[in-house]
């Protein structure tokens, strides 16, 4: 896997690149169940107008340095994309510092390798890039921290991509409470599990799905199932229940210093190397939202980001099974 | 016949031995209820984990469906209850099926009631309401059964917890336990904000929480059926609770002793008392049946205290079940059956009650629930089998002979081990390895694991053995940031 880490502070050359070496594969992904069946251009706006208001300037740069293209346009509005899911397991460390750990188990071929550092809008922000302006998994310069995991529900509904609705908390929310509001407001597409620590450790997880209210639970851990396992065979296929038991056990049973902490999430089972079956583990990201530092591991070796020093490189790794 | 009155013991037993009805309990393992197929006729078990490797004669064990990993026992018997070979079972012995279970819920009813048969134990919503530790502080309280000084409260933070047990006067050493769950899995022991952290998110937001001062106590567990003639009270047994041998949960219960001496007789006539008062209690509220309490014992006033109500049967089941007595007159579950086979019956129970209570009764056994407690994820690749083992002179335990009777263990240098863990299952911290029962004491006076425990302990668990799962080890290479591969 070829991983880069970028940093721009305004929407500008870089970005542009960036989509439009990304853009194709999106748009074809983008495009597989026909246009017809993604919103239009109007309705996309008018809700992210109606739910996102603060990131219409934003988004109409960036559809300005996209070439401002219809398909790419309502592409990055991220409303009513084309249903995706992933494995995924995140924990707060139950030590006196916030610490947010997690892994992010997907598919490597459909996966940016991107880690961005921005300062759109006055406000730094730097995670792990998805669909070129969303996160799954990021921290602002407030020091507050957020992590997604699919909820494990198969349901889809009428909302946003997740990763943009994690880019908005992190450009409009300094504090966990803040982050509540949003996300108890702002509709999602599927079914997610988003847990969201800031620098005083207020956390929270909510459980967000298109068909019902979002419930704020105070759980530390989340994996790929919400309240009771729905979907079977996806529970099945990603251990969702072991593995949110193991985090569990390390949370109540163990004072783990934080490094032991971080290390369990590069071993089985939460580590996983199931590639062949489209979900190995891709990364474990570490957010310490006091230090506003983050990292990226694999077995084996650790990439230290800094917010206020984020020094843009490039890691080739490999990880045997997957690409 | 079905207008006739059981008069007493023996006819109360030769009814079961001419059961027509099919029975069946149905759990993960038949542990709780071992040996009960044997005093009731048409007695199945229907089970998730074939402990005996089908060499049980009553455990039907379906091949195994691709499933989700349970999230409970009530998921395993809902799954139990869905598989179509235990359908074919159930319908091929025919009559109107009743079901027992360790654990059910709502689901559980909807499903038995598809298949046409009568859950014996009340209602789910009923024990589901009874098993919240606040409501049985209610209950106890109205019984005249005390619990340890406590105070329910909504915890917000560990601010809000100090103040809270200020103003209750408990100070800060604390054992709190949320409405449900088992103890253990729900037992926080709180001193400080670092053990708060632990803990918080099982604490902040879960309601109503029993926030109880922490005393010096030795734990133990009572059984009881509450009959129309009365409440029936078995033996007080002694608790393991919390030993890093055994299981990995502090405060999690890990086994029982019975022993005619392990309380002073003032202890045990004292929970023998509030234990009948309680299960008078529970009718008027309208429960029936198996239940359990658990007794906190104060070491230095010897004063009792109501730990929790488990309102179904137990961990701790198959020990009062198998006590002298038990063989002598009947076990206490036969009477939870008699009270749901609707059949009229008139026992004396206070006649029973004080038999029970003769200390000539009980004979001595223990019963360890052994855990895999190293911090550790392995595969299961063998692991000793169901059967009656042997500790040799130099401490070695060896497997000697196959059985399923608990009673087959003839001396203390015997043993018999019910395996839960097999080969091909995932060996994690807390999983469960199996259940060794022995003739004797596995504590000492002082409530510690004696030595011969310790080397049952050791030898059962040195012979499991695992492989490690696969790990990945990645390789950062610095690269020519040209081009992307998607």
């Amino acid at each position: 896997m070829y991983w880069r880490a970028i940093s721009e502070d305004q929407p500008g050359p870089k970005w542009a690149g960036l989509f439009r070496e990304y853009w194709p594969d999106y748009q074809r992904w983008w495009l597989k169940e026909g246009d017809s069946m993604r919103a239009s251009y109007m309705e996309s706006v008018r809700m992210l107008k109606r739910h996102m208001p603060e990131m219409l300037p934003l988004y109409d740069q960036l559809c300005e340095l996209a070439g401002g293209g219809d398909q790419a346009s309502r592409f990055l509005s991220f409303y009513c994309p084309p249903p995706y899911l992933s494995g995924c397991s995140q924990a707060l460390w139950p030590g006196k510092a916030p610490v947010l750990v997690r892994n992010y188990d997907y598919n490597p071929n459909a996966f940016d390798s991107l880690i961005l550092h921005t300062n759109w809008q006055g406000r730094q922000v730097m995670g792990t890039s998805d669909g070129l302006w969303g996160l799954v998994d990021g921290m602002n310069d407030a020091g507050l921290a957020i992590s997604l995991t699919f909820g494990g529900r198969r349901i889809v509904g009428e909302g946003f991509g997740v990763p943009l609705i994690l880019r908005y908390v992190l450009q409009t929310c300094t504090t966990a409470a803040e982050a509540e509001e949003v996300l108890k407001r702002v509709p999602t597409h599927m079914s997610y599990n988003v847990t969201v620590v800031d620098r005083t450790r207020k956390y929270f997880t909510a459980m967000m799905a298109p068909d019902r209210p979002t419930i704020i639970t105070h759980a530390a851990v989340a994996t790929n199932h919400q309240e009771n396992v729905e979907w079977i065979s996806h529970a099945r296929f990603t251990a969702t229940v072991e593995r949110e038991r193991y985090l569990l056990q390390r949370l109540t049973l163990h004072r783990d210093t934080e490094d032991k902490f971080i290390a369990a999430f590069l071993k089985p089972p939460l580590y996983s190397t199931a590639f062949d079956h489209g979900f190995g583990t891709l990364y474990t990201a570490v957010y310490r939202p006091r230090k506003k530092q983050m990292e990226i591991r694999w077995p084996g070796t650790t990439w230290p980001l800094s917010m206020d020093a984020f020094e843009e490189g490039t890691r080739q790794v490999q990880i045997p099974g997957a690409a | 016949m079905a207008t006739t009155v059981l008069k007493n013991i023996s006819e109360i037993r030769r009814f079961f031995h001419r059961n027509e009805d099919p029975v069946y309990f149905i759990s993960a393992t038949n542990f709780n209820l071992l040996g009960i197929d044997e005093w009731v006729k048409n007695f199945k078990y229907i089970c998730y984990i074939d402990c005996y490797d089908g060499k049980h004669p009553n455990v039907f064990c379906p091949s195994e469906q691709p499933h989700a990993e349970f999230q409970s026992i009530e998921d395993i018997n809902n799954y139990l209850l869905q598989h179509k070979e235990v359908i074919d079972f159930i319908k091929r012995r025919g009559g109107k099926p009743k079901f027992v279970f360790l654990m059910f819920d709502e689901e559980t009813e909807r499903l038995s009631k598809e298949f046409g048969a009568d859950v014996w134990f009340p209602k789910a919503k009923l024990r589901q309401s009874m098993d919240n530790k606040i409501e049985t502080v209610r209950i106890g309280n109205k019984a005249g059964v005390p619990s340890v000084p406590n105070v329910l409260a909504e915890v917000k933070s560990y601010e809000d917890l100090r103040a809270t047990c200020e103003q209750g006067g408990i100070g800060h050493d604390l054992v709190l336990q949320s409405a449900f769950g088992d103890s253990g899995h729900t037992t926080f022991f709180i001193k400080s904000e670092a053990d708060f952290r632990r803990h918080e998110h099982e604490i902040i937001g879960e309601g109503e929480i029993k926030i109880m001062k922490r005393i010096d106590c030795r734990g133990s567990a009572i059984e009881a059926c509450a009959t129309s003639q009365g409440t029936i009270v078995g033996p007080l047994m002694t608790e393991l609770v919390g030993f890093k041998e055994l299981t990995p949960y502090r405060g999690g219960w890990c086994g029982n002793e019975i022993l005619s001496t392990a309380f002073p007789p003032k202890v045990r006539n004292q929970a023998r008392d509030l234990t009948f008062k309680f299960g008078e209690q529970l009718r008027k509220e309208g429960y029936r049946g198996y239940f359990e309490l658990d007794f906190l014992i104060d070491k230095k006033t010897g004063d009792l205290w109501l730990g929790e109500l488990n309102p179904r049967i137990t961990g701790a089941s198959s020990m009062t079940n198998h006590a002298a007595f038990a063989h002598a007159d009947a076990p206490l579950f036969l009477f939870h059956l008699l009270e749901f086979s609707k059949k009229k019956f008139n026992l004396d129970v206070d006649e029973l009650n004080n038999r029970w209570a003769d200390p000539e009764m009980i004979d001595g056994w223990s019963q360890m629930v052994i855990k895999h407690t190293d911090d550790s994820v392995d595969i299961c690749t063998s692991a000793p089998e169901t059967g009656i083992y042997k500790m040799l002179e130099d401490g070695r335990v060896v497997f000697d002979r196959f059985d399923y009777h608990r009673r087959a263990v003839e001396s203390e240098n015997e043993a018999f081990f019910l395996r839960i863990l097999g080969p091909g299952d995932y060996r994690y911290e807390g999983a469960d390895i199996g259940i060794l029962v022995t003739r004797g004491r596995s504590m000492t006076k002082a409530f510690q694991l004696n030595d011969r425990a310790r080397k049952w302990i050791h030898g059962i668990k040195q012979s499991v053995s695992g492989r490690p799962l696969p790990v990945a080890e990645a390789s950062p290479a610095f690269a020519d940031p040209a081009f992307k591969i998607m």
